[in-house]
C-alpha cells in the first residue's frame, strides 16, 4: 500500500498518525504537586533558561544576563536581543543565544567582546550545551520560524529542527540532525547525543555518525531541556502536558489554517506556558472547573513537569504542578548545591526544591 | 437441641469409581442458622451439598429431614423436601428471561406474560436486586445471574437453601446485598449452607463453621470460636495464615521498560478512552467493580475482542503499534491471557492435561503444525505438571476430573508454556482453594521477578493488595486512579472505584 493511500485509510478510520490518542501519565509519570509546592526563588519577567558552572548560577531573562547567589540576582550584563539560549563551558567560558538567531562565545561571563560568533543559518536555538570533542551542541528549532513563533512551528507540523555541532576553534557548524519536529534541548550522553523532539514527543539519541536511535517515546508531554543530574542520569523538563483538543486540532489543517488568519494568537488552540483563564479560551466551564474550583485533573491548558530520567534514558520519576497549580510552562532545570533550580517560565518564576529525599520518596 | 435440627447426615459417605469424595460425615443443620462449610477443592463441600441437594445418592449413611430419613433422588424430590440449592456453575436457561427463568417448572396450562413479569418484578424489589424481569438471561453479567439464581432459591419457598461459592462472582456492593439477604432469610426461619473460599465472609455471616479436609470432617464449631488461622489450618493441616493475604506487601519492585502501552482505547459501550501502560519486572493490579471494562480492555490487548473500528484507541506493544484481531498473533508477539471463566475459554475439559497444555504450545505456530507429537506433548505435560504441581490422578487424567485450583494452574501452564513477556492474570485464584491460592501467588511472583510484565484483575482487594507493585483502579470503561503498593489502602482503592 502507498503511503499516501495508507495515510488516507487511517484518517478516514483515525488509526496509526491520525488516530487522536495521548498517553496517560502513569508508573514514573504519575502526577503529584512536587513542583507545585517548590520554593519560589526569583520573580523575573521573561526568564529563559538556567546554566552552572558548578559554583555559580547563570539565569537569562530576557535580555539580560543574572548570576543567582539564593534569592538574590545580580545582573552580570545585557544583550540588544533577549537571550534564548545559554552554557557555561570548561574555564567558565559562556555562551549564549541571542533571539536564536546568533551564538557568542565569551571567555568570560563578563568579557566584553566575544572570541567568536556564528550567526549563519541560525533561525530558532534554543539550547546550548558542551559537545564531544570540545565542541559545542546547539539545537536550532524550526528552520522556517523564530523562537518566539514556537506555537506556529507546531500547528503548521513543521519538521525542520537541527541537531548542530558548533567547533569554537574553526569556526565551523556541522549539522549532526535535522529534519527533527522542534529539537528543544541535548545533552551528552556517552558517544550520543540525546535531543528532545518536542512536536514528535520523544527523545532520541543520535550518534557520531549521524545515525538516529528512538531513546524515549510515547511521551504524554512535550520535552523541552536536558541537563545531567549528579546522581547519574538527566533532568528532562516539559513545557506543557499534551491534550486530546491540540491532537485534534493538529489533525485538522483547514480549521488550523482558519483560526491562525483570524484568532488572536493568544487563544489559539495551542499548548500554552500559562493559562489566564480568560472566557475567549478555548477550554472553559465545567471542562476546567467544578463547583467554581479547577479541576487538577481538567485537559491541561498549561501545566509544568519536569521528568527525572535514569542514564539510559527511562523515567524514573516526575515533579509536577497540575492544572490547578501555576507553576507551569517548565523550560529549564539544573542542579545547584543540592537544590534542583527550575525556570517556570508560565508565571515567571525561578523555582528551587531540595534533591535530598526525592530518590528515596519516589523509590528510584 | 435435637428438635432445632432441620436436616442432618450422619456417616455419609459417596464413592466415585471406589474413591470416596466424602467418607463418613457427620453434618446437622440448625433451624434459621447460617452454617459455612469450607475446605480445599477437592475436601468433599459440593459433594455433601450435592447430596442434600439431591444431585448425587449417598453409597452409605443416612440424611434426615426434619426428623424423618430422607433419600432425594432429584433435585425436584429434594425441593419438595424443601431444600433448594444454588450452584457455582449457574443453571439458568440462557435464551429465556429473568421471569421466565424465576417461575420455571411453575407453569401453567395458560401462562400470561405480563402477568409473570409484574410477579417477578414485585417479587425482585422485595429482594432488592436490581435485575429487570424482561431482561434475557445471556445478556446478564454473572453477578446478575448470581442474583436470579438467588432470586429462584427464595421463591421456592425453601427452608435450607444451598449456596456454592455465592459471592465469587459479586461486586463488594452486591455482596452487602447478599449478605443482608441472607440475614434477613435466617430471620424469617430458613437454614443456609454456603460454601465459600473466602474465610472473612464466613466468619462474618456464619453462625458454626464445618471444616472438610480430604472428604472427611475436621471440625464443626460456633463461628466465635474461630479465627481465620484456625480455619486455614484445619482445612490443610498447615499454618498458612502469614503467606495468604495476611501480609502487605513493604518494598515494590521497580519498574522496567514500558511494555505495554494502550492509549485512548474505546469498545462501546465497556471501554471508554481507557489509557494505561505496563512495565516489565512488575504485578499491575487492575481493580475495579463488575462492569468497569478491566477484562474486556486487556482481552482487546490480547486479541479475544476487537476494539471500535472507528477511533478505537492505539496499543503499543515494547512501543510498537498493535492490533491483533484474533488470539493467535498476540500469542506469538508474547502477550498471555489467563481467562477468568476457565470452564468455558480455559481449557478443553474432556482431553488430558498434557494435551491442554500442548494446545497452547501450538498456538505459537502460525500454520498449526503438520505432525503432532504424542511425546512430546506428554513431555512438556508433565514438566509443567510437576512445574506447577498439579495434583492429579495419572498423567492421562482429564482435566475436568481436576479440583478448582489445579485447572486453574493447567490454563496457567497453557499460558506460560507460550513463552510471554506480558501475562495477564483475570481472576486468577476465583473458585481455588487456599493452598493452590499460595502456589498460584508464589508463580505471579516469581515471574515478575524474572523480569516479565504480569498484569493481575482480581475483584478481590486483599489479593490485589499482596501481589501488585502499582495498582490501576478502573470505572466505568477506563482506569481512573493509580496507586503504588506502598501508599494504596483498601478504603482508597475502593473510594477510586465507586467514586
Amino acid at each position: 500500500m502507498t503511503r499516501p493511500a495508507r495515510d488516507f485509510i487511517n484518517r478516514f478510520l483515525g488509526r496509526g498518525e491520525a488516530a487522536i490518542a495521548v498517553p496517560t501519565f502513569d508508573g514514573a509519570l504519575k502526577p503529584n504537586q512536587k513542583l507545585a509546592e517548590a520554593e519560589t526563588v526569583l520573580e523575573c519577567a521573561a526568564p529563559e533558561d538556567l546554566a552552572t558552572d558548578g559554583r555559580s548560577l547563570y539565569l537569562a531573562d530576557g535580555p539580560r544576563l543574572h548570576r543567582l547567589d539564593g534569592a538574590a540576582a545580580t545582573e552580570i550584563r545585557s544583550f540588544d536581543r533577549p537571550i534564548s539560549a545559554l552554557a557555561v563551558l570548561p574555564e567558565r567560558r559562556l555562551a549564549v543565544a541571542l533571539a536564536g538567531r546568533e551564538v557568542r562565545i565569551y571567555s568570560q561571563p563578563s568579557a566584553p567582546k566575544p572570541y567568536a560568533v556564528f550567526a549563519t543559518g541560525l533561525r530558532a536555538v534554543n539550547t546550548l550545551a558542551p559537545g564531544l570533542e570540545g565542541t559545542l551542541i546547539a539545537t536550532d528549532g524550526s528552520a522556517v520560524y523564530g523562537v518566539e513563533d514556537w506555537a506556529r512551528d507546531l500547528l503548521e507540523r513543521q519538521r525542520g529542527g537541527r541537531l548542530l555541532a558548533l567547533d569554537l576553534a574553526s569556526g565551523a557548524v556541522t549539522t549532526l540532525a535535522a529534519g527533527l519536529g522542534f529539537a528543544f534541548g541535548a545533552r551528552t550522553a556517552g558517544d550520543e547525543i540525546l535531543v528532545s523532539e518536542s512536536w514528535m514527543h520523544r527523545l532520541i539519541a543520535v550518534r557520531r555518525d549521524g545515525t538516529m536511535r528512538i531513546a524515549l517515546p510515547h511521551l504524554p508531554v512535550y520535552p523541552s531541556r536536558l541537563s545531567h543530574a549528579s546522581g547519574g542520569g538527566y533532568w528532562l523538563t516539559a513545557f506543557v502536558a499534551r491534550s486530546l483538543l491540540v491532537e485534534f486540532v493538529l489533525r485538522e489543517p483547514a480549521y488550523r489554517k482558519r483560526m491562525m488568519a483570524e484568532i488572536d494568537p493568544e487563544y489559539w488552540i495551542v499548548p500554552r506556558l500559562r493559562s489566564g483563564l480568560s472566557f475567549k479560551e478555548p477550554l472553559q466551564g465545567a471542562h476546567i472547573k467544578t463547583m467554581g474550583v479547577i479541576k487538577p485533573w481538567a485537559p491541561p491548558r498549561s501545566y509544568g513537569l519536569v521528568i527525572r530520567l535514569d542514564g539510559a534514558g527511562a523515567p524514573l520519576y516526575s515533579l509536577h504542578s497540575r492544572v490547578d497549580g501555576t507553576n507551569h510552562g517548565v523550560v529549564a532545570a539544573v542542579e545547584c548545591d543540592g537544590d534542583l533550580v527550575m525556570i517556570a517560565k508560565g508565571p515567571g518564576r525561578v523555582l528551587r526544591l531540595p534533591i535530598d529525599g526525592l530518590d528515596k520518596e519516589f523509590g528510584a | 437441641m435435637s428438635e432445632s435440627v432441620v436436616l442432618s447426615l450422619t456417616k455419609a459417605t459417596k464413592l466415585y469409581a471406589g474413591v470416596p469424595a466424602i467418607d463418613g460425615v457427620d453434618f446437622d443443620l440448625r433451624r434459621g442458622e447460617i452454617h459455612a462449610l469450607v475446605g480445599e477443592n477437592g475436601a468433599g463441600k459440593s459433594t455433601l451439598t450435592k447430596v442434600m441437594a439431591g444431585v448425587v445418592a449417598l453409597t452409605s449413611g443416612t440424611m434426615t429431614v426434619d426428623g424423618v430419613e430422607a433419600s432425594p433422588q432429584s433435585p425436584l424430590e429434594a425441593r419438595h423436601l424443601g431444600v433448594a440449592m444454588v450452584f457455582q456453575e449457574n443453571s439458568l436457561v440462557p435464551t429465556m428471561t429473568v421471569a421466565q427463568n424465576l417461575f420455571l417448572g411453575q407453569e401453567r396450562f395458560y401462562n400470561r406474560l405480563r402477568g409473570v413479569y409484574i410477579a417477578a418484578q414485585q417479587f425482585l424489589q422485595s429482594l432488592n436486586f436490581d435485575v429487570a424481569p424482561t431482561a434475557t438471561v445471556g445478556a446478564l453479567g454473572a453477578a446478575k445471574k448470581q442474583m436470579v439464581e438467588i432470586a429462584r432459591a427464595v421463591l421456592h419457598n425453601a427452608k435450607v437453601i444451598i449456596f456454592d461459592e455465592p459471592t465469587a462472582s459479586l461486586t463488594p456492593e452486591e455482596k452487602k446485598y447478599f449478605f443482608d439477604l441472607v440475614r434477613d432469610l435466617k430471620r424469617r426461619g430458613v437454614s443456609i449452607v454456603f460454601i465459600s473460599h473466602a474465610l472473612e465472609e464466613a466468619l462474618a455471616l456464619a453462625d458454626r463453621i464445618t471444616v472438610l479436609r480430604d472428604g472427611k470432617r475436621v471440625v464443626t464449631d460456633d463461628a466465635a470460636k474461630f479465627d481465620r488461622a484456625r480455619i486455614v489450618q484445619a482445612m490443610v493441616g498447615r499454618d498458612l495464615s502469614h503467606t495468604l493475604y495476611g501480609v502487605r506487601k513493604a518494598t515494590a519492585r521497580k519498574a522496567g521498560d514500558r511494555v505495554l502501552t494502550v492509549q485512548n482505547l474505546k469498545m462501546a459501550p465497556m471501554v471508554k478512552n481507557n489509557s494505561l501502560s505496563v512495565f516489565a519486572g512488575q504485578i499491575t493490579g487492575v481493580f475495579g467493580l463488575v462492569g468497569a471494562g478491566r477484562t474486556e480492555t486487556f482481552k482487546i490487548v490480547s486479541g479475544a475482542l476487537k476494539r471500535d473500528f472507528f477511533y478505537g484507541g492505539e496499543i503499543f506493544l515494547r512501543n510498537k503499534p498493535v492490533r491483533f484481531r484474533v488470539p493467535a498473533p498476540a500469542v506469538r508477539a508474547g502477550v498471555a491471557y489467563v481467562t477468568e471463566d476457565r470452564k468455558v475459554e480455559g481449557f478443553f475439559e474432556t482431553a488430558s492435561i498434557a494435551r491442554n497444555i500442548y494446545l497452547g504450545l501450538m498456538s505459537r505456530f502460525p500454520g498449526g503444525r503438520a505432525v503432532l507429537s504424542r511425546r512430546e506433548a506428554n513431555t512438556i505435560g508433565s514438566d509443567w505438571v510437576k512445574a506447577l504441581n498439579v495434583r492429579a490422578i495419572g498423567d492421562e487424567a482429564r482435566v475436568v476430573e481436576l479440583s478448582g485450583g489445579n485447572q486453574q494452574k493447567v490454563v496457567i501452564a497453557k499460558s506460560l508454556v507460550q513463552e510471554p513477556d506480558l501475562i495477564i492474570f483475570d481472576e486468577p485464584t476465583r473458585g481455588v482453594d487456599v493452598g493452590a491460592i499460595v502456589e498460584i501467588h508464589e508463580l505471579i511472583n516469581r515471574l515478575a521477578d524474572e523480569g516479565k510484565a504480569v498484569v493481575v484483575i482480581s475483584s478481590y482487594l486483599p489479593e490485589i493488595m499482596a501481589l501488585s507493585d502499582r495498582i490501576l483502579v478502573s470505572r466505568q470503561g477506563k482506569v481512573v486512579e493509580e496507586f503504588s503498593a506502598l501508599e494504596a489502602t483498601e478504603e482508597k482503592i475502593m473510594y477510586a472505584a465507586i467514586h
